[in-house]
């Protein structure tokens, strides 16, 4: 029997358990619903207790979901171009990425279920006044499981069925899936942010307008596009991860090929959305000090500010590993040599700003060094730890990595238009004059109050995403047509950059459990902040050790959990040359160069 | 031999998650603990008391540190040095005490020139302080250079009515200690006597009167202070180092509990 097929069946039945399940939940008789407000208000789950429980389960679940949802946005626009331009290789690709996708399908409806279970088991009194706000939107989120699903189940067993002529109808459920997947996502999201700032209840917790003002709260939207944006990051970096993984595996110089290839698209869709993600977070925090100024104040400055710290060096670290492996990709494209000499400054700008951007505002410091330093803060790199240093530095490091990828889109291409040095000259003014911006108002936030420094970062990245657009606009126009310099030796690339594409997917996924943390702990003791108090004995929120220790061990579940999943998606695959589903796998060595 | 590659992927995923917990734990650990309920309510307090649990609250359930400082001007929310002596002249007809009530319960009536509207009613979820508190946090902030003269009934009865949230107010603390077992242990064995009074149990006045410790301070204090008595600090106007630091050592856990119980009876 064909894996893909049991994988597909089971992807079925979960999806439609967890619809069922909250189907159910929606219906239970008013009775029932007031018995439950009688019961206990926590149970205590065995050994590990309720609270790392529902921790490990969301975080799993969010997990999956945030790949579920993400892969299939960019799956269907490389299916897109793979059609439009009729080339086969992007189909395959798209169909791979789609067989992530469904492989970890059930995984996330089980996974959904169970905490469903632990919520209505373990917190019945929070479960119960949740209900009695979101009551309406059960309904509608087991509807859109079912839709997701059948439409999901179509576009993948349809592949084959719908091609050719047929391929707009493909094409459509692939389109259909994700705005039901996002539609899900959104529905879930209310509840979220609900309980971070409700809205449409007063001060006792009852519902005063209709359900649509308590969806509508202040962190709604700006979560809903944050998770967006970050599902499509995600669902990239675990796609090239994978591709790594085969790459380093593969006994082929075909199949290495292949995977490098698959890989650099992830990396490639990871990178870009990756770009504007930090404009998206930039709204969030908005929103949460428009909604309660003690709430932002004690995430950005309270006992959640180290916590931004640890952020920091992620960020960094996945800045700088996206740009070693453009780099290192580069090396197999012939005519890139010319672009060397830009390797070292971009280096240098983004080290610097790694480290201006890791440097905590205070010291931990022994009484002694803080009575020698007169205080808690580095007389100099004090300076460096402040928003106007912070902000300046990522956006440096946004038009950095820019410039890294048009380095890369470029290499092996040689420009004929008439009118080439007049778009590189506005181009290179694009940038400076971008960094010029984002360098004055940094410079200048030093000298204003914090109410008019906060207004200074849309500022700068308006400048950013200026120069992004003007350079792109020039960029597409200007190398069309271009001569080429070579083709792209796929496969070649070193190994190492594989183990690069793996540290993106594995510090990424460890950053999302550190923002799940984030989001959740600026609760601190409460279920629905200033609404429904966390009375239970495990109220406290956590230090920033336990929940990484925590964190860390989730994600390790998580990859184990999807390294079986992959291995048992890919059994259909043994022995059979063509691939799944009959999909010709392209043959990439020395090949195109016609890629993103 | 050939190191399998899942291996080798796996050892790699390990060492750099390792490497991101290794450093989260290098930082400070800082937890945020839901606070504890105070009352004050029909008990005598001591301006002394008072203001030192109004200090508690500014520093840990007020969350008044985040904004204000004492004696460094402040971005987000004015210096709070001498606040006691100016809060008299900051609104004309109004006194010092009631400027001070009225900054905390409505703090949207009157904002200092030059900083954002951003100050939340202290009495109101998040922070939702209960009526005593607001009365200690009134007295603390009257100390930073004027006189304590704010009494419970200077607050109104309205303070802190929606102090519980729709969730109801936290969970009571439950010992399994016995408070009688508890006042043979602070006579007998942890001989505290000698340096404590206690209600009708007299004591040396080496330390602070613990006749109403459990009004003025949270379980959670006592029962760290009998552990750690040099962590948790000395009381103003006491020597520094008197208290032994082995009660931990020297009281079985049973003995323990009984003790807190009992104090937690002084009120």
């Amino acid at each position: 029997m064909n894996s893909g097929r049991v994988v597909g069946r089971s992807a079925f039945a979960a999806g439609l358990l967890l619809a069922g399940a909250v189907v159910v939940l929606s219906t239970l008789p008013a009775e029932a619903q007031q018995a439950a407000a009688r019961e206990p208000a926590y149970r205590d789950f065995p050994l590990i207790g309720s609270r790392l429980a529902v921790w490990a389960v969301a975080q799993l679940h969010l997990n999956f979901a945030a790949f579920i949802l993400g892969v299939p946005i960019f799956a269907v626009i490389i299916e897109i171009i793979g059609w439009r331009t009729r080339d086969a290789r992007y189909d395959w690709l798209a169909h791979e990425f789609v067989k992530l996708t469904f492989a970890a399908f059930s995984t996330t409806a089980l996974l959904g279920a169970l905490l469903l279970f632990l919520f209505v088991g373990y917190y019945p009194k929070f479960w119960t006044y949740m209900t009695s706000i979101f009551f309406p939107t059960y309904w509608i989120y087991a509807l859109l499981f079912f839709a997701e699903t059948f439409t999901v189940y179509l576009w993948y067993y349809g592949w084959n069925w719908l091609q050719g002529p047929r391929k707009w109808i493909h094409v459509g459920l692939g389109v259909l899936s994700n705005l039901f997947g996002t539609a899900i996502l959104f529905v879930a999201n209310s509840w979220v942010t609900f309980m971070i700032s409700p809205a449409g209840v007063d001060e006792s917790g009852a519902l005063t307008g209709g359900v649509w003002a308590a969806i509508t709260n202040f962190t709604w939207m700006p979560i809903n596009i944050h998770r967006l944006i970050a599902n499509v990051v995600f669902g990239g970096t675990i796609a090239g991860a994978y591709a790594a993984f085969r790459f380093l595996a593969a006994k082929t110089d075909e199949e290495r090929a292949r995977y490098d290839w698959m890989g650099y698209v992830g990396n490639f869709v990871a990178l870009s959305a990756f770009i504007v993600l930090p404009f998206a977070g930039y709204w969030l925090g908005r929103e949460i000090y428009a909604f309660n100024q003690t709430m932002g104040i004690t995430m950005m400055g309270g006992f959640m500010s180290w916590l931004w710290i640890i952020q920091a060096i992620l960020i960094g670290i996945l800045f700088l590993g996206s740009n070693y492996y453009l780099w290192l990709g580069m090396e197999r494209i012939p005519g890139a040599e010319r672009y060397r000499k830009y390797v070292p400054p971009m280096l240098i700008i983004l080290t610097i700003g790694f480290m201006v951007w890791a440097t905590p505002r205070s010291m931990v410091v022994t009484l002694d060094e803080a009575r020698a330093m007169g205080g808690t803060h580095h007389p100099l790199l004090g300076f460096l730890g402040v928003m106007s240093a912070k902000n300046t530095v990522v956006n440096l490091m946004i038009l950095t990595t820019f410039l890294s990828y048009i380095l890369y889109r470029r290499a092996n291409k040689l420009p004929t238009k008439p009118w080439v040095k007049t778009g590189m000259a506005v181009q290179w003014a694009a940038f400076g004059a971008a960094a010029a911006v984002v360098v004055f108002y940094g410079i200048y936030g030093y000298f204003v109050e914090s109410i008019v420094r906060i207004g200074f970062s849309v500022y700068q990245v308006l400048a950013v995403i200026g120069a992004i657009v003007v350079v792109m606009a020039i960029d597409v126009p200007m190398f069309k047509g271009a001569r080429s310099t070579g083709e792209i030796r796929w496969g070649t690339i070193a190994p190492r950059s594989q183990y690069v594409l793996i540290l993106l997917a594995v510090t990424f996924t460890w950053l999302m459990g550190l923002m799940g943390f984030a989001r959740s702990g600026i609760r601190q003791h409460w279920h629905v902040y200033g609404v429904l108090r966390d009375t239970s004995a495990e109220a406290v929120t956590p230090a920033l050790g336990y929940a990484a220790n925590m964190i860390t061990v989730v994600t390790l579940a998580f990859f184990a959990l999807v390294m079986f999943i992959f291995w048992l998606g890919g059994l259909g695959e043994k022995g059979s040359p063509e691939g799944a589903h009959g999909h010709a796998a392209p043959v990439l060595a020395g090949g195109s160069d016609r890629d993103a | 031999m050939q190191v399998p590659v899942g291996v080798k992927v796996g050892v790699f995923s390990l060492v750099v998650m390792g490497g991101y917990s290794w450093f989260a734990n290098s930082i400070p650990q800082i937890e945020s603990k839901p606070p504890q309920e105070l009352s004050l309510e029909g008990g005598n307090v001591t301006p002394a008391q008072l203001v030192k649990a109004g200090e508690e609250i500014y520093k840990t359930k007020g969350t008044c540190e985040i904004c204000h400082k004492i004696g460094e001007k402040g971005t987000r929310a004015p210096d709070l040095a001498g606040i006691g002596s100016r809060a008299a002249k900051a609104k004309q007809g109004m006194s010092g005490k009631a400027y001070l009530i009225e900054s905390l319960i409505q703090p949207g009536a009157f904002i200092v020139e030059g900083y954002p509207p951003i100050m939340p009613a202290v009495d109101k979820p998040p922070i939702a302080l209960n009526r005593s508190e607001v009365w200690a946090l009134t007295a603390f902030l009257e100390s930073l250079g004027g006189t304590v003269d704010v009494t419970l009934s200077d607050i109104p009865e309205t303070v802190g009515g929606s102090a519980a949230g729709g969730g109801g107010a936290p969970a009571p603390l439950a010992l399994p200690g016995d408070p009688k077992a508890g006042k043979t242990v602070y006579m007998t064995k942890g001989a505290c006597l000698a340096c404590h009074k206690a209600g009708d149990i007299p004591g040396t006045p080496v330390g602070p009167d613990l006749s109403q410790i459990a009004k003025i301070q949270t379980p959670d204090y006592i029962m760290k202070k009998i552990l750690d008595p040099k962590g948790m600090g000395t009381v103003s106007g006491f020597p520094p180092g008197v208290m032994p630091p082995t009660f931990g050592q020297t009281l079985t856990a049973k003995e323990y509990t009984d003790l807190v119980a009992f104090l937690l009876t002084l009120r």
